[in-house]
């Protein structure tokens, strides 16, 4: 009930969300049958018809702390049922890459990842510190001798190094920006007034409904209609690269307690449980990534919106996971010019998505979980608010 | 010819089911013992190749009145006409063989009483004399606008005269106004130059066209065919004769007082939509407060249903200029940002073109709101407060000119009319609305004055293109009504009906109730004789004054109170010996008798002890009529017409609604003859009722047997 504030609509707002491949959200006529359609939409603040609306006025602050837009899992229902093709699916999507620019700290690292002028930059630092690296051990010039080890190349402390730097920068980037998502939340969604009662294990629930997948496989649950989704396979696939990922995350932290704590010394052996981890994690990475880009291939409508920033990423974890392969492949085939080079060009790419995750598509691992705790805080609110009034109701009869 | 004279012919048709129901046979029986009628034939099919047989008949001179028992008279009407022969149809397909089961002794007596009464009818017709007198091939188009225009150049085309009045001194009208309108070409996105200009020179360019501008119709009199109309051109008079007229006045923008609520008048940059169209028709649109630039504005429609002092009605008109004003405005100044607040969003047709064009322009913020308040803020912008919008509850925002909705109501036909010189008034009567009244479901363009046609806004609002082709279409019938009244036939809805009105005035009491109960004033009172004069092409031969005259003397040659009571009389007597009440049924020709048709082509069951007689409207029911029926024995007589009120359906306006008035009369008269006045029931049904009427019947029945037989079942003996 904003009574009090004028609306001023940011046409260059509205220009940028048009500009990212979701350029149909003007034949939006708000006919709600996304707002129906979509299986996660809560009731009392249902999506993503109001966010179509709230983009055609070009009303950017109310759309920049928008809990629904995080919400959305990208389905695809909406648009598959929208009668006037507008798409309402790459809005959120266009919506939310915006929104990592926005809230990005500092702002340009959420810039330039979106302009393909700027890769060869970002690229570009990591590759300069490890040269560096390397002239500093020496193996610039001249690859080390022998087997191959990958700790002659580059020794741990440096990669630990750097990458402890990396991706602490990384979280506190992160989290910065999702409390400015988060402080802006409460006047963004209109009902939430005042401040928000504390729910105990409200995080812990949003962690349980992460791992599960819960969201995920709401969305092709709870599907009304007969027209397919093209979005499917997305919860099966989601669950690969996510505990593909974490399987990958805990057997790099595995490996580093090993080698510090436990004077462990890499290679593992094929048969080590992390490395059966760490190549089944891998290998569902990699699976996945290739889902993902196929179906951007084969039929792009259905896809949705698809930006450079969309490729980029999917790009660099497919890169990321098939070069960590290659690097192992050719070191255990004793292939030095291939696996140093290869070993390098992973330690850079892998460099690129934590450092760089506050800014691009993987962002979404700090977002999403903001708003999904916004919106548990909102339910247990309404919640409280329901039961005092009927209680209130309750006494008066009374 | 006198009635005695009339050489019959019966043709009893036994087909289409017919034959299997009910003994034909003994139909034609009747025909020759009853009424000794000279010709009389059946077969299996006479609307096939039969129909020659009764073509021989006529054209042997054997035949001048044909009596067809058959289907029903709404169909075959082609194939029954025989020119030099009277024809009367009586109905025993759809409304007795149909209904009732074959070989039931019931339906055999309601068809031999059918055919009783169609001979009874056809034995006191009169062939009518028309009246041939009025036949003028001159239109007369009032207003100059583009539906006048659109009128005045299709009836030139298609070869008579027009006469063109414009009360302004330029020809064009309110589209002259206008700076554009909305798309009528591919790819329908822009908006577009009117094409009045072009209309105005075509006019001025046909011969046949004869243009009077700062002109004024002052009087009209006289009937369709031959209306003397005076025209004031510039205040001196100009005299003429027309066939037909067409009022072309248009609309003029209704009361800006309801405005005031939305800031008009009290806040300078609040202005009308055509207040915008004519600033930027000149060029500019600037701030009215301080010829500041705008580059804000705000377009807010203001109806309201529940607030009375608006227009309780929307069209695609408002929606429609909305859009065209916002993306004319953008055009104009690419940096201006432009509101739609708007409680409907009609875009009909390839007008849905036009809407996209407007959703895909940036700066165009639509969205669905109840205008609430207008106010300002310190800097002399508009604050425009929006409640119940798309965008969540109440929003506000800030603009350099607001621009509200300028309505549309009609050129009063009431008052800035034609000035009639008509017994019942000079103005055209209105519906509730303000516009000229008709028959709005079959009827659009005829008003309640024969002969006069209205077109465009002065009809219903509307816009351009509705308006060009609504004078067009208003052209072609007042054509039409040059071409029947010449040759003294009715216009509508009984088309070519010859007969008309005579009245007796020898013992006329001189009370005009006829001239009141017209419902489209043909009826004047004789300055010499005072007694009542009909007008023989403003009648629509509905019959209403019949059926109100206190004494009976108004009557057509085919169709009178006399006429009923033979009919009424012709039927055989109830004897009391029958089960079921015997009820005489009067069902209006244009709903209830369709509606009951309906039912037998359904197959419906309905009672046989009921005779069903067709009447041109309840409102020609006189209660002598009635008497008629009571006397002759009915147990009952229900009168079925059409629904009354505002909706109203009646082709003659409120036929069923005099009725209603008259039934005290009408009770009256067998209350005096203590024969229980609750015997006359009224029921209204619509025409698409047909499956309620077994229900209606059987109820009249059941109230009828509640009231016992009659007394006078068995007076006669």
């Amino acid at each position: 009930m904003n009574q009090t504030v004028v609306i001023q609509p940011d046409l260059a707002f509205k220009r940028a969300i048009l500009g990212l491949d979701a350029g149909d959200f003007t034949a939006c006529y708000q006919c709600g049958t996304c707002s129906v359609m979509c299986p996660i939409s809560p009731d009392d603040d249902p999506f993503p018809r109001k966010e179509m609306i709230w983009t055609q006025w070009g009303l950017k602050d109310r759309l920049m702390h928008d809990p629904a837009i995080w919400l959305c899992h990208q389905c695809q229902l909406c648009s598959t049922y929208c009668p006037r093709e507008a798409k309402p699916a790459n809005v959120m999507a266009a919506l939310r890459e915006y929104s990592v620019a926005f809230h990005a700290f500092p702002r340009f690292l959420g810039e330039w990842l979106n302009k393909p002028r700027y890769l060869p930059l970002l690229l570009g630092f990591p590759v300069v510190v490890l040269l560096i690296v390397l002239a500093i051990i020496g193996t610039l010039t001249e690859l080390p001798k022998g087997e191959v080890i990958f700790h002659a190349f580059i020794p741990f402390i440096y990669v630990e190094t750097i990458f402890v730097i990396a991706v602490a920068f990384a979280l506190i980037a992160g989290v910065v920006g999702a409390a400015r998502y988060w402080r802006g939340a409460p006047q963004a969604s209109d009902g939430a007034e005042g401040a928000m009662a504390s729910v105990p294990g409200a995080a812990w629930t949003v962690l349980r409904d992460i791992l599960l997948h819960r969201e995920f496989n709401k969305c092709i649950e709870k599907r009304v209609g007969d027209r397919p989704s093209y979005k499917t396979h997305v919860p099966l696939s989601h669950m690969a690269v996510f505990f593909g990922f974490g399987g990958l995350f805990i057997t790099t932290m595995g490996l580093a307690i090993g080698i510090y704590v436990f004077d462990f010394f890499p290679p593992m052996s094929q048969s080590h449980p992390l490395k059966i981890l760490a190549n089944v994690s891998g290998v569902a990475v990699i699976i996945a990534c290739l889902v993902f880009l196929f179906r951007r291939v084969i039929d792009k409508e259905k896809a949705g919106k698809t930006t450079y920033n969309d490729w980029l990423f999917v790009t660099v974890l497919l890169l990321v996971a098939a070069t960590g392969f290659l690097a192992q492949i050719t070191r255990t085939a004793e292939l030095p010019h291939v696996a140093y080079p290869t070993y390098f060009v992973h330690l850079v790419l892998v460099f690129f998505l934590l450092a760089y995750s506050p800014y691009s598509k993987f962002a979404h691992v700090f977002y999403r979980p903001a708003a999904m705790l916004i919106a548990r805080y909102r339910e247990a609110r309404n919640r409280a608010a329901a039961a005092e009034s009927a209680a209130g109701g309750v006494r008066a009869a009374a | 010819m006198s009635p005695m004279t009339k050489k019959l012919g019966i043709y009893v048709c036994s087909g289409c089911g017919i034959g299997e129901c009910l003994a034909a046979n003994r139909l034609t029986e009747i025909a020759k013992r009853e009424f000794a009628a000279p010709v009389v034939q059946s077969s299996r099919a006479f609307c096939l190749e039969d129909a020659e047989l009764i073509r021989n008949d006529v054209a042997k001179g054997v035949v001048d009145a044909v009596v067809i028992a058959a289907c029903s008279p709404r169909v075959n009407t082609d194939v029954f006409a025989f020119p030099g022969a009277m024809v009367e149809r009586v109905n025993i397909r759809e409304q007795v063989a149909w209904c009732h089961p074959a070989g039931d002794p019931e339906a055999q007596a309601m068809a031999e009483d059918h055919l009783r009464m169609g001979i009874a009818r056809a034995a006191m017709r009169k062939a009518p004399t028309p009246y041939t007198e009025a036949n003028e091939r001159r239109v007369l188009v009032v207003g100059g606008g583009i539906a006048g225009l659109n009128a005045a150049l299709h009836a030139a085309a298609a070869g008579l005269e027009v006469v063109l009045v414009e009360r302004e001194a330029r020809l064009g009208g309110a589209v002259a106004r206008l700076r554009s309108q909305y798309p009528t070409r591919p790819p329908y996105r822009a908006p577009e130059r009117t094409s009045i200009g072009q209309l105005i020179d075509e006019a001025q360019a046909t011969d046949r066209i004869l243009v009077y501008t700062g002109s004024r119709v002052v009087r009209v009199a006289g009937q369709p065919g031959r209306f003397n109309v005076t025209i004031a051109r510039n205040g001196s008079p100009v005299e003429l004769i027309v066939g037909a007229i067409v009022l072309a006045t248009g609309w003029k923008p209704a009361d800006k007082a309801r405005l005031e609520a939305y800031g008009y008048g009290r806040i300078a940059n609040v202005v009308t939509s055509l207040e915008l169209e004519e600033m930027a028709a000149k060029g500019s649109v600037r701030r009215p407060s301080d010829g500041g630039p705008v580059k804000t504005v705000a377009l807010i429609s203001v109806d309201s249903p529940a607030d009375e002092k608006q227009i309780p009605y929307a069209g695609n008109v408002e929606s429609l200029v909305a859009l065209k004003q916002a993306i004319e405005l953008r055009t104009d100044a690419p940096e201006r940002q432009v509101y739609v607040a708007y409680r409907y969003m009609h875009a009909p047709g390839q007008n849905e073109y036009f809407f996209k064009a407007a959703q895909q322009d940036a700066g165009i913020f639509l969205t669905r709101a109840a205008g609430r308040a207008v106010s300002e803020d310190g800097n002399g912008r508009v604050l425009v407060e929006l409640d119940s919008t798309l965008l969540g509850g109440r929003q506000r925002i800030a603009v350099d000119l607001v621009v509200v909705g300028t309505g549309m109501e009609p050129a009063s036909p009431e008052v800035e009319g034609l000035n009639l010189a008509y017994l019942q008034g000079e103005g055209m009567p209105v519906n509730r609305f303000g516009y000229a009244d008709s028959n709005f479901i079959c009827f659009p363009y005829e008003t309640r004055r024969t002969g006069i046609y209205s077109a465009g806004c002065v009809r219903k609002a509307m816009d351009l293109a509705e308006s060009a082709q609504d004078g067009a279409a208003a052209a072609l019938k007042a054509i039409q009504c040059i071409e029947l009244s010449s040759a003294g036939a009715a216009v509508h809805p009984r088309v070519g009906d010859l007969a008309y009105p005579e009245i007796l005035t020898r013992h006329c009491t001189q009370c005009w109730r006829c001239t009141e109960e017209c419902p489209f004033g043909a009826i004047e009172v004789n300055a010499a004789t005072r007694t009542p004069q009909v007008n023989p092409n403003r009648c629509r031969r509905c019959g209403t004054c019949m059926g109100g005259c206190p004494v009976q003397v108004i009557s057509f040659a085919d169709y009178s109170v006399n006429i009923l009571s033979s009919m009424v009389h012709a039927a055989a007597r109830p004897d009391g010996d029958g089960a079921e009440p015997r009820v005489l049924v009067l069902a209006c020709e244009n709903d209830a008798y369709p509606a009951i048709d309906m039912a037998g082509v359904n197959r419906a069951t309905l009672p046989g002890s009921v005779r069903i007689v067709p009447v041109r409207c309840l409102g020609s029911v006189n209660r002598a009529a009635v008497a008629e029926a009571v006397i002759a024995g009915y147990d009952a007589v229900a009168l079925m017409g059409c629904r009354s009120g505002e909706d109203y359906q009646c082709h003659f306006i409120h036929g069923s609604e005099v009725l209603k008035t008259r039934m005290d009369n009408i009770r009256e008269v067998i209350d005096r003859m203590a024969l229980g006045p609750e015997r006359v029931q009224y029921l209204e049904v619509a025409i698409s009722e047909a499956d309620k009427i077994p229900g209606m019947l059987n109820d009249v029945l059941a109230k009828a047997r509640a009231l016992g037989a009659s007394p006078l079942q068995h007076a006669a003996e």
